[in-house]
């Protein structure tokens, strides 16, 4: 049996499977179906301060090998969290909880944060959504900014000791600027990627089929994109990468290691198989045994480098 | 909520467009499936076609269940091209279901298109449990419809051609109904344009009326917040900040809807 524990900032996880934001509600309802137990972690969907009702039908539409969807961050909201959901998250509640937020302003996000912050919790920590392409304000300002997600995560970071991951967006022109003041502003790690911005075309309507005609494409349509970004930023960091974009299978979840996640995570293919993060821990395991590799660390963004002789 | 590997019995058109497959589930067939339920539809293993396809359940006999669908696109064909003994992953059962017709004297069931699939298992409930019900069903044309136009047995097609049975539409026959006979509850299935007449009919009558309505949905089971339909709310405008009041989710809430509860586009 390999050591499959991972740590990230002063976290330590039994695995490196990770349920993706927006994806698996808040760990709870699928309690039943699932067994959650298996699982490295769970991140709920994003909390903002205020309860959200969501964007205008349609919402979703498939798309070749992914979907685009532009929920525009419905949730119950801080309060409602903090006093329903948060209790429920007790010592018989295996998998670890990470929390993410998201806001419109710096003083949204830190005010949610401080919220959560302020009741006894088993929480581990937070990953910070500085990435939603399906809002009109805010979101994703900060994800494209440098200066500002600085800011946000230096303020986010006073406010807190646990566990503070950033989610970086992959619709920006250097992914590793945003990742590097993320870290220098005392980030614990970064995860990649959040979805892209994306359309579909009902040509007899003549009308996009997401109501906010643009919408946020997820799914192993995103996968080869997600790769490289991760790649990029385990380059260019020494913080760790949670690896996400199109992972449905423990093969997809081993490029990422390759390319230098150290965790990953399912997101759209829980849609077709809540049962898929589990299946990904299982067949991880499997592989590295297959394979004899007796330390989880030794696969962490080892791609082999290709000959470099070829020129053009 | 349950997820399983069913092997296809049959998978037969049965009118122009118009499909039905049966299989045989051993788990999701043990449940205690309602008129209005649904179930979603893994097309295959590939990942080309990402999301499962939600389907009211048609009919439930024993362990083998029904759906019928109509081939909208690729995975709807790909669906048609399955053969007995294929096998079929399957997840639900899902949704609510349509309730009070086995407390009204005569309900009247309506459908059209695919949106016949759920009105069909209703009828077969009905006649289970020895309820004189009244089918409609819609259509635009005769070989569109597979059922014979059989008044004597409270059986009324529609064609918008007047190919087979009552020319017009849905409306048209169940106004063609007696009063005695329309005071009973209205329980439809089928295209936004028919739920929305019916709706406004029901309404203006004063006649009860449940809709079952369609999405487009990621999930199926309440997590991805993706199908939601807007709720009727008496209030002009409602607060931005507030969760569920504005949206319903019809994989949980739904498909099943009071006429007065949704709102159409």
């Amino acid at each position: 049996m390999t050591d499959i524990n991972i740590s990230i900032g002063n976290a330590t996880f039994k695995n490196q499977v990770f349920m993706a934001s927006g994806t698996f509600g808040y760990g709870i309802e699928l309690a039943d179906t699932v067994n959650i137990g298996l699982l490295g972690a769970i991140i709920t969907k994003s909390i903002t301060l205020l309860p959200r009702e969501g964007n205008p039908p349609p919402r979703i539409v498939e798309t070749l090998s992914g979907m685009i969807n532009s929920i525009g961050l419905a949730n119950v909201g801080s309060e409602t969290f903090v006093k329903e959901i948060l209790p429920q998250y007790d010592k018989s509640f295996l998998p670890k909880v990470i929390v993410n937020i998201a806001g419109s302003t710096e003083t949204e996000y830190c005010e949610t944060l401080k919220l959560i912050e302020s009741v006894s919790s088993n929480i581990i920590g937070y990953e910070i959504n500085i990435s939603c392409p399906n809002v009109s304000k805010g979101g994703m300002e900060f994800g494209i900014d440098a200066d500002l997600t600085a800011r946000l995560t230096e303020k986010l970071r006073k406010a807190t000791d646990r566990l503070l991951i950033m989610k970086l967006s992959p619709n920006v022109t250097d992914i590793t600027a945003i990742g590097k003041s993320a870290q220098e502003a005392g980030a614990d790690a970064v995860s990649a990627i959040n979805t892209v911005i994306g359309m579909s075309v009902d040509i007899n309507s003549r009308t996009s089929n997401i109501s906010t005609t643009y919408g946020g494409l997820s799914g192993p349509a995103i996968k080869p994109i997600g790769l490289a970004m991760v790649h990029k930023l385990f380059t260019a960091l020494s913080i760790p990468v949670i690896g996400i974009g199109g992972i449905v299978n423990a093969s997809d979840a081993v490029e990422y290691i390759l390319a230098g996640a150290t965790a990953i995570q399912v997101g759209t293919a829980s849609f077709r198989d809540p049962n898929s993060g589990p299946e990904i821990v299982v067949g991880i395991e499997s592989f590295l045994d297959t394979n004899k590799i007796s330390n989880f660390n030794d696969l962490i963004g080892r791609l082999k480098t290709r000959n470099k002789s070829v020129t053009g | 909520m349950i997820i399983e590997d069913c092997e296809i019995v049959a998978n037969t058109q049965l009118a122009a467009g118009l499909w039905e497959m049966s299989f045989r589930s051993s788990n999701i067939s043990s449940q205690d499936l309602l008129p209005g339920q649904f179930i979603s539809i893994q097309i295959n293993e590939n990942w080309e076609r990402p999301l499962r396809r939600p389907m009211s359940i048609a009919g439930a006999r024993q362990d083998v269940l029904s759906i019928i669908y109509k081939i909208f696109g690729s995975g709807t064909h790909e669906l048609s091209k399955k053969i007995k003994g294929d096998s079929i992953n399957i997840l639900g059962p899902l949704g609510n279901n349509f309730t009070g017709w086995d407390s009204v004297k005569t309900p009247i069931l309506i459908g059209g298109g695919v949106g016949l699939a759920p009105i069909l298992f209703l009828h077969e409930h009905c006649q289970r449990m020895g309820i004189q019900s009244i089918l409609i069903v819609g259509a635009k044309t005769g070989q569109e419809h597979f059922l014979s136009h059989d008044p004597s047995n409270r059986l009324y097609l529609t064609t918008d051609d007047g190919s087979i049975g009552v020319n017009g539409t849905v409306l048209d026959a169940l106004q063609m109904l007696s009063i005695s006979e329309k005071n009973g509850k209205l329980f439809a299935c089928g295209p936004e344009m028919m739920l929305s007449t019916l709706q406004r009919f029901a309404i203006s009558q004063n006649i009860q009326a449940q809709l079952a309505v369609e999405s487009y949905m990621a999930c199926g089971f309440g997590i991805c917040q993706g199908c939601v339909i807007r709720r009727n709310s008496n209030r002009k405008s409602i607060d931005e900040h507030t969760y569920h009041q504005k949206y319903s989710l019809v994989c949980e809430d739904g498909p099943v809807y009071e006429a007065n509860e949704v709102l159409f586009d």
